[in-house]
């Protein structure tokens, strides 16, 4: 056994600190440097600190952030959240074990250089299913993919290793004025993914060879992710082109196009070549890689329909620029309120524009206020951001903190002026490096401009804002978990009341609200409560977010007033499924939520409404599914993932969940008992009765909302058949007589379970297959079923 | 101070008190496995839901601040249901037997690890008592039981069961011939009588139980001699006749009546018996033929019985042993007559004749060979020990050396196990839920303490004691979800975890289940 050198370990003590609630932060430190929890290290943290094994024991195996034994150089993060799962990721985990020829039951490959581990949601809905490595996402994987992944990843951290030091990067911020032009790229992390940092180096070597003067400016968050790379082109007349799925190879063809430069001729040339190039390369995609007139109808779709409060300015602001954010009303709102002297006159207009939660619950915005205005304390009151957004096939709020870092920054100040609190986190999932260090660096410029800090804007109110990561767990996103958690415990929720509006966060006041909730304040003052009243329904005012994903054309990240249909937002902003393939439900509100049914898209999105139905806003995550979709499939899949995240402390959900799962996994592998959903159903409904926090009291409702609209799904599940072709153990692999002896089929096979006959009929051997698909996905002729 | 009501009475308390403490102000019990006094309650196993007027779902007493005007309801059909079915899914994920196997496989459901403990530390005098509980004529047993307990053995497949048959005949026999033979203490007498038909091993049982419960009996039997089968049927080189004759004296000597050479339905009839006594026991073995029955209802040479409470068709008249059944087992037969004696105690008592309740039980099942290493660590290693003398059954050294075999597969907290407690009171089914459940560990380091997390119920309370007493490494959660275990920090062993003596003490004591026991447990004492 090697032994392991402690002096990082001393120096992370004299960094962080020593008291127990540095326990978290201390592990993050450690896991960041060794790459897991080295035991020895653990103990020298017992032997400097206050903090107790028991706290070591107890919080590093709560979040799945940490590792108690050696990985691999590399952690290869297979997400596994509802987009990706309804697209597959379980096959691509499953190629990557295959690939790495990992054995069963471990999970790093025999060279120590990768490890494989699922994770929860890396917040890339619309990329599904993705893939993280390191700080690199693939997106739209299949199980063939998996080499290219990773030989495609070797080759860039030799590059990496080889540029080391050369600085810059995504987030260098432009230092020349008078630009001849401006060029916009979209560098959230899921523009990332699809490319846009790759162009963005494109880019900087086409200025670097014309002596072009254009601003390359980062932008937040279109949200049109089925477009993405997007590159806007901003003329000095401030006439501006948008190009969609650009590559690292257009970007000459398209700056050139526009500016003109000594050399115009020859890139001329190679304008068109780029045309004949995108119009006869079939290894892509369907070419939309063209420039799109936003009143183009896919485009205007997308966007009419959407109201921009949360989002506003959405791809025209910088995330990082505290300059630009002030001259487009950064900040005003915040102005205002300082100077108002009576706090509660913000509050009550907070009451007027009618502002419920974001997060899910949708508990009254103004009365949370209040009742934190109104607590009474011996010394302090907290704020917290909760921006643990943990639901799979959610990505609000990851956008929202890349993308408006300030906007978050300044609704928290008002918020916290408005109910007297000087002290702030915010809990941002340590899976969202981008929005952390976004809102790390917007924290710092506000405090350098007097926006936060000691007596901000000589007002008298002083805020201090501090940032925890969080380090995987879904529970941390409830309150009390998360202030637990803050606090440097296990992420257990306790029972209320008492609400952490009376006592919270080391037992004082505490306001804790959602990202979004803090997102839309500034605006409702700026604008006046009605502005934001005179959209939505009759109790759910103003915009909701929602991450749209799943089995959808146009996926993205939308804002829509409340009373939006489910159908128009599936249909004319999503575009519908595609694929010739019909709406079978959506999946509203993640693990909490339930599915609304194809025959009852007309559903309005509120809170009421929803709730209604069987699902729930939830945080704002909406998957779409179609009829390759297996609903018990689903709601195992949502069981899977409540049971692994549940803190374990009560009874209904720590054994209650399991036992529903079981039932389940029973039904998806062929092996369902007549009384199973009677004994679902029973069981949901102690657990929705008695459990102790709302992870608990929901857990169930993705499975009663499958079986209220799919009851026939379940009973042939009984029957031992899958009618959607999903449940592996249900369905079995076999060529037509289209085939037409490629032999494809037989080289992708990973298990050798179909010979290679050239110009003959193929066969697969059922006992080998795997039911990984692979076949299906190659054949060029569509010549294998599934049954 | 805040007013609330709870199940229709006022209580006022303190403000910042919860349901579960205004409850106990007034002196209604709510049930709780996982909250102590002096520490924050963990909301954790979840039965001491209760209904509040106005609030959705069941709430948990245990964490719910009283406000002014709650209306609270502590017990009715729906929440019985609800804390039955948290209790059901608590023992569908522990792992633990409250008895033995062979505790359970005996049909007279004798106690039989307390008797090896009993035998292992010497005390034969609290041995027998533990054996004549359950079995009345020990002696007899011991020579001709088929011995069911010992196939249940854990170390049957091992190397063979505990030698149980052989070990309760040698606490008999000691007795047997010991000056002072015991005699069990006999309740005041009731001025009830009972007339019991045969002198076999059921109707012996049964009147010897009956006496202890103050009741008198007169056994008839058209015999000579008493004892029945075991007097004219069981071989003489089986049981010799001296040891059957001394151990019905024992029956005889708490003032059972016999009337030999009476023939009921000759001599008199069961009319008469049920004018002249006030119950009636028809044990007269097997049934010849239905002339036997003696007018009582009867199905393929049986008299028909309902089995839980022994009762005929006839009123006040019950019956068991070889007469109500096809397999004739003498060991059945005994622990019929103590059964039957339940039921008529209850009839002549006046109340609901429900017969004798079964003791609440969860059981392990079978262990895979890895949990049967983890089981037998720590035990004796020696193969089942084998009489010298077979005639004379075990040697004090032999039987000794015998009982240090068992394996002590039952718990340790039998009587004050909180999950056992409420299972039986909620009427729990430990087989309601099936799936996975924990694994077979034991902890066993600790010079007292003995640490068994399959039978944890994840109430925390050790790792709250553990962290008030400054224990350096103490206990904590590990995992999340249903893998969430109470586990020692650091893989660090029981002994660095709970060193001081109080808190090993505190533990035990808060511990709900046997999860953390006192090696010797109290009724071992």
């Amino acid at each position: 056994m090697e032994t392991i050198d402690l002096k990082f370990v001393d120096e992370a003590v004299e960094r962080i600190g020593k008291g127990s609630e540095k326990v978290l932060e201390l592990l993050q430190a450690i896991q960041g440097h060794y790459g897991y929890l080295p035991k020895e290290a653990l103990e020298r943290v017992c032997e400097l600190t206050q903090i107790t094994p028991a706290s070591i024991a107890g919080v590093s195996t709560f979040y799945d952030q940490f590792r108690h034994s050696p990985a691999g150089k590399h952690i290869i993060h297979v997400c596994t959240g509802t987009a990706c799962h309804v697209k597959g990721s379980d096959l691509v985990y499953d190629a990557f074990l295959r690939f790495l020829k990992i054995p069963k039951g471990e999970d790093t490959d025999s060279d120590k250089l990768f490890t494989v581990e699922k994770i929860a949601c890396l917040g890339c809905c619309t990329l599904a299913p993705a893939v993280q490595i390191g700080p690199v996402t693939y997106g739209h994987l299949t199980s063939e993919a998996v080499p290219n992944v990773i030989s495609d990843y070797l080759k860039y951290e030799e590059s990496r290793a080889s540029q080391k030091g050369r600085g810059g990067g995504i987030e260098s911020h432009p230092t020349k004025k008078d630009f001849a032009g401006e060029i916009r790229l979209g560098l959230g992390s899921c523009c990332v993914a699809r490319g846009s940092g790759k162009l963005r180096e494109a880019l900087d070597q086409v200025l670097k060879e014309t002596g072009l003067n254009l601003a390359i400016k980062r932008v937040g968050c279109v949200g049109m992710c089925f477009q993405t790379p997007l590159l806007e082109v901003v003329m000095p007349d401030n006439k501006s082109y948008l190009y969609a799925r650009v590559e690292p190879e257009d970007a000459k063809a398209i700056i050139t196009k526009h500016f003109k430069v000594g050399l115009a001729r020859k890139l001329v040339d190679s304008t068109s070549v780029l045309l004949d190039r995108v119009l006869t390369d079939k290894q892509r995609e369907p070419v939309t890689r063209y420039e799109i007139n936003v009143r183009e109808n896919e485009v205007a779709d997308f966007l009419d329909r959407q109201v921009h409060i949360a989002t506003e300015y959405g791809g025209v602001l910088d995330p990082v620029d505290i300059d630009e954010y002030i001259e487009k009303d950064g900040f005003a709102a915040m102005q205002k309120c300082l100077s108002e002297p009576e706090p509660r006159n913000i509050i009550s207009q907070i009451e007027q524009s009618g502002l419920r939660g974001r997060g899910g619950a949708g508990f009254p915005t103004h009365l949370k206020w209040t009742a934190v205005r109104n607590a009474k304390t011996d010394s302090i009151k907290y704020i917290v951001c909760n921006g643990d957004e943990g639901d799979p096939g959610a990505f609000m709020d990851r956008m929202l903190m890349e993308s408006y870092p300030y906007r978050i920054i300044e609704g928290m100040v008002i918020a916290a002026y408005s109910v007297g609190a000087n002290e702030g986190y915010l809990y941002i999932r340590a899976e969202y490096p981008l929005a952390l260090k976004r809102i790390k660096n917007a924290i710092e410029n506000c405090k350098k401009r007097g926006y936060l800090g000691d007596n901000i804007l000589q007002s008298g109110f002083s805020l201090n804002l501090n940032i925890m990561p969080g380090a995987g767990a879904f529970v941390c996103g409830e309150e009390t978990a998360l202030m637990a958690s803050i606090e440097g415990r296990r992420g257990m929720p306790r029972y209320r009341p008492p609400y952490p509006a009376t006592s919270g966060l080391w037992g004082k006041p505490t306001l804790i609200n959602n990202v979004e909730t803090y997102c839309v304040v500034p605006w409702i003052i700026r604008n006046g409560a009605e502005s934001f009243a005179k959209h939505g329904t009759g109790r759910s005012k103003g915009t909701k977010v929602f991450a749209l994903a799943g089995k959808i054309a146009n996926g993205g990240l939308i804002e829509v007033p409340m009373g939006i249909s489910v159908r128009t937002i599936i249909e004319d902003i999503g575009g519908g499924i595609g694929g010739g393939l019909k709406l079978k439900a959506v999946q509203i509100g993640g693990p909490s939520g339930g599915c609304v049914p194809e025959h009852l898209s007309h559903t309005s999105v509120d809170y009421e409404t929803l709730k209604d139905v069987g699902a729930m806003m939830g945080s704002g995550g909406m998957v779409a599914l179609d009829e390759t979709d297996c609903m018990v499939d689903i709601a195992r899949y949502f069981l899977v993932f409540t049971q692994d995240q549940s803190c374990g402390k009560c009874t209904f959900c720590r054994i209650g969940t399991k036992r529903m799962l079981e039932i389940l996994e029973r039904l998806c592998s062929g092996q369902g008992k007549k009384t199973d959903i009677q004994d679902l159903e029973n069981l949901a409904k102690i657990i929705q009765n008695s459990s102790m926090c709302a992870l608990g009291k929901t857990a169930p409702n993705p499975v009663l909302s499958t079986i209220k609209y799919f009851r026939e799904e379940y009973e042939a599940h009984i029957e031992k058949r899958c009618p959607a072709g999903k449940c592996k153990a249900m369905i079995t692999y076999s060529v037509t007589d289209d085939c037409i002896g490629c032999t494809l089929c037989a080289q992708h096979c990973p298990v050798e379970a179909i010979a290679m006959a050239p110009y003959q009929k193929h066969e697969i051997d059922t006992e080998k297959c795997i039911r990984c698909g692979g076949c299906k996905n190659v054949c060029p002729d569509n010549a294998v079923k599934v049954q | 101070m805040p007013v609330l009501t709870i199940d229709n009475r006022k209580v006022e308390i303190e403000e910042g008190k919860t349901i579960l403490e205004a409850a106990e102000k007034i002196g209604i019990e709510i049930p709780t496995m996982c909250f102590l006094k002096g520490f924050r309650p963990s909301t954790s196993c979840m039965i001491c839901v209760v209904k509040v007027e106005g609030k959705a779902g069941f709430i948990p007493s245990c964490a719910t601040i009283v406000e002014e005007g709650m209306v609270v309801q502590t017990c009715s059909q729906e929440i019985d249901l609800a804390r039955k079915a948290a209790l059901e899914l608590l023992l569908s994920d522990h792992l633990g037997d409250c008895m033995g196997p062979c505790h359970v496989t005996c049909p007279a459901n004798m106690n039989i690890p307390l008797m090896i403990r009993q035998i292992s530390q010497g005390k034969l005098e609290d041995a027998i008592v533990t054996v004549k509980k359950d079995i009345a004529l020990p002696a007899v047993l011991g020579r001709i039981c088929p011995a069911p307990c010992e196939k249940a053995c854990r170390r049957d497949s091992l190397d063979g069961g505990v030698s149980i048959c052989l070990l309760k005949r040698y606490v008999a026999d000691i007795d047997l011939d010991s000056k002072k033979s015991y005699l069990p203490k006999c309740k005041e007498k009731k001025n009830k009588s009972v007339a019991i038909i045969g002198a076999g091993p059921a109707g012996l049982a049964a009147a010897y139980y009956l006496a202890q419960e103050g009741y008198d009996s007169t056994i008839f039997d058209e015999h000579e001699k008493p004892g029945g089968m075991l007097q004219y049927g069981v071989p003489e080189n089986e049981l010799p006749r001296d040891i059957l004759d001394k151990e019905i004296a024992q029956v005889e000597k708490l003032g059972v009546k016999f009337k030999l050479k009476t023939r009921i339905g000759t001599n008199i009839m069961l009319e008469n018996l049920r004018e002249d006594f006030d119950a009636v026991f028809v044990a007269t073995g097997k049934l010849k033929d239905e002339a036997d029955s003696m007018g009582l209802q009867t199905k393929a040479n049986a008299i028909v019985i309902d089995f839980q409470t022994y009762q005929t068709n006839v009123p006040g008249v019950f019956s068991g042993g070889d007469a109500v059944r096809k397999r004739k087992v003498a060991v059945r037969a005994v622990a019929d007559g103590k059964e039957a004696c339940a039921a008529i105690s209850q009839y002549l008592s006046g109340e609901e004749v429900t017969g004798k309740a079964k003791e609440f039980n969860t059981r392990i099942g079978k262990l895979d060979a890895e949990e049967v290493e983890k089981f037998t660590a720590g035990h004796s290693r020696e193969s089942r020990v084998e009489p010298a003398n077979k005639e004379n059954g075990f040697s004090n050294d032999e039987a000794v050396k015998e009982a240090a075999r068992c394996l002590h597969c039952d718990c340790r907290k039998p009587v004050n196990c909180k999950l056992r407690k409420y299972s039986d009171q909620y009427n729990a089914k430990p087989n309601q839920y099936k799936g996975e459940n924990r694994s077979f560990v034991q902890l066993a380091e600790h010079s007292e303490l003995i640490f068994e997390p399959g039978k944890c119920i994840d109430c925390g309370l050790c790792i709250e004691i553990t962290a008030k007493a400054g224990e350096k490494t103490g206990l904590a959660f590990t995992g999340r979800g249903f893998k969430v275990r109470v586990a020692i920090p650091f893989e660090r062993s029981i002994l660095d975890a709970i060193k001081q003596t109080n808190t090993a003490k505190e533990c035990v004591k808060a511990c709900p289940t046997g999860a953390l026991s006192f090696k010797i447990s109290d009724s071992d004492k």
